[in-house]
């Protein structure tokens, strides 16, 4: 019965990923991806896998969050810089 | 399937569904605190774990948790800090949930490893759960504004 | 440099010394001479680069 636990894992991170799909602006999305990293290391540590779990931790909560909101701020920076020229 | 990894799963259930659903609708405000209380609520859902199935090795998973889940929402803060300021986010109902799980998990979990290096590690991991909250709540508020214009 | 600051820079650096190797030994899963060795050496590289951190920041 220790499977309850797994099925909510799996559970959690079905609806996280379909959010992540779903959400449109990359900025909602980047929030949605640190907890769909969150919970990806959670699913990990129910399957036994801990040390898994922990680059996941370490990749999924603060790294890919923050390369896609840099890149989104260098983009928008650039496209308003170049705006009024054209 | 013992006590500790039932609590877990509720604890999964109840709030890091309850975040899921925060950070996938409404508006930025609801997002950004929800990306908050997802460690929040999973940190203690670690600490049972590692309790139900009887493997101390599982608390480093928590201790980790806890240092990078604030840095995230300090990357957050930081680069949304323009958007955020018109529409302060403000959730104390939920955030006060949170810190009530905390605060019941971890001396509950203390008590099961009995007076040793392990109760300190844990309560360890409990002080960096909170100091981690209140730090990335009051930078989520817009309460650190030296910071803002740095 | 004069005496007294050196006393308080050494102070100072075995104070910060003294929580790192206390934070290894809570942290680390068992304990043998081995990773004493280790965490007595991290925590020494950890004093002088905290040290630094703080007289960079100097707002303590």
């Amino acid at each position: 019965m220790a499977d309850a636990v797994i099925v909510v894992a799996l559970l959690l991170v079905a609806a996280s990923a379909t959010a992540a799909v779903a959400a449109r602006d990359p900025v909602r999305q980047a929030l949605v991806l640190s907890v769909l990293g969150v919970v990806l290391a959670i699913l990990f540590t129910v399957l036994q896998a801990p040390d898994v779990a922990l680059s996941q931790l370490a990749v999924g909560s603060a790294l890919t969050p923050l390369l896609l909101l840099l890149a989104v701020h260098k983009v928008r920076r650039r496209g308003r810089r170049e705006g009024p020229r054209r | 399937m013992n006590g500790w990894i039932l609590a877990a799963a509720v604890i999964l259930a109840g709030g890091v569904g309850a975040t899921v659903w925060g950070v996938a609708t409404g508006p930025l405000r609801r997002r950004v605190v929800a990306q908050n209380l997802c460690t929040a609520f999973a940190c203690p859902a670690l600490l049972l774990l590692s309790q139900g199935y009887d493997r101390p090795s599982y608390v480093d998973l928590a201790l980790v948790l806890a240092l990078l889940g604030p840095v995230g929402t300090l990357v957050f803060a930081r680069l949304l800090a323009d958007e955020l300021a018109d529409d302060p986010p403000s959730a104390w109902g939920l955030t006060y949930a949170a810190a009530a799980v905390g605060a019941l998990v971890v001396p509950a979990v203390c008590v099961a490893a009995g007076p040793s290096r392990a109760m300190a590690k844990l309560l360890f991991v409990g002080v960096l759960l909170i100091g981690g909250n209140v730090v990335a709540s009051r930078a989520l508020s817009g309460g650190f504004p030296e910071a803002r214009h740095g | 440099m004069t005496g007294r600051t050196t006393l308080l820079a050494a102070a100072e650096l075995l104070a910060w010394w003294a929580a790192l190797a206390a934070l290894w030994l809570v942290l680390i899963s068992t304990v043998d001479p081995l990773e004493l060795a280790v965490g007595a050496a991290v925590a020494a590289l950890g004093a002088l680069a905290a040290r630094a951190a703080r007289r960079a920041v100097s707002a303590w």
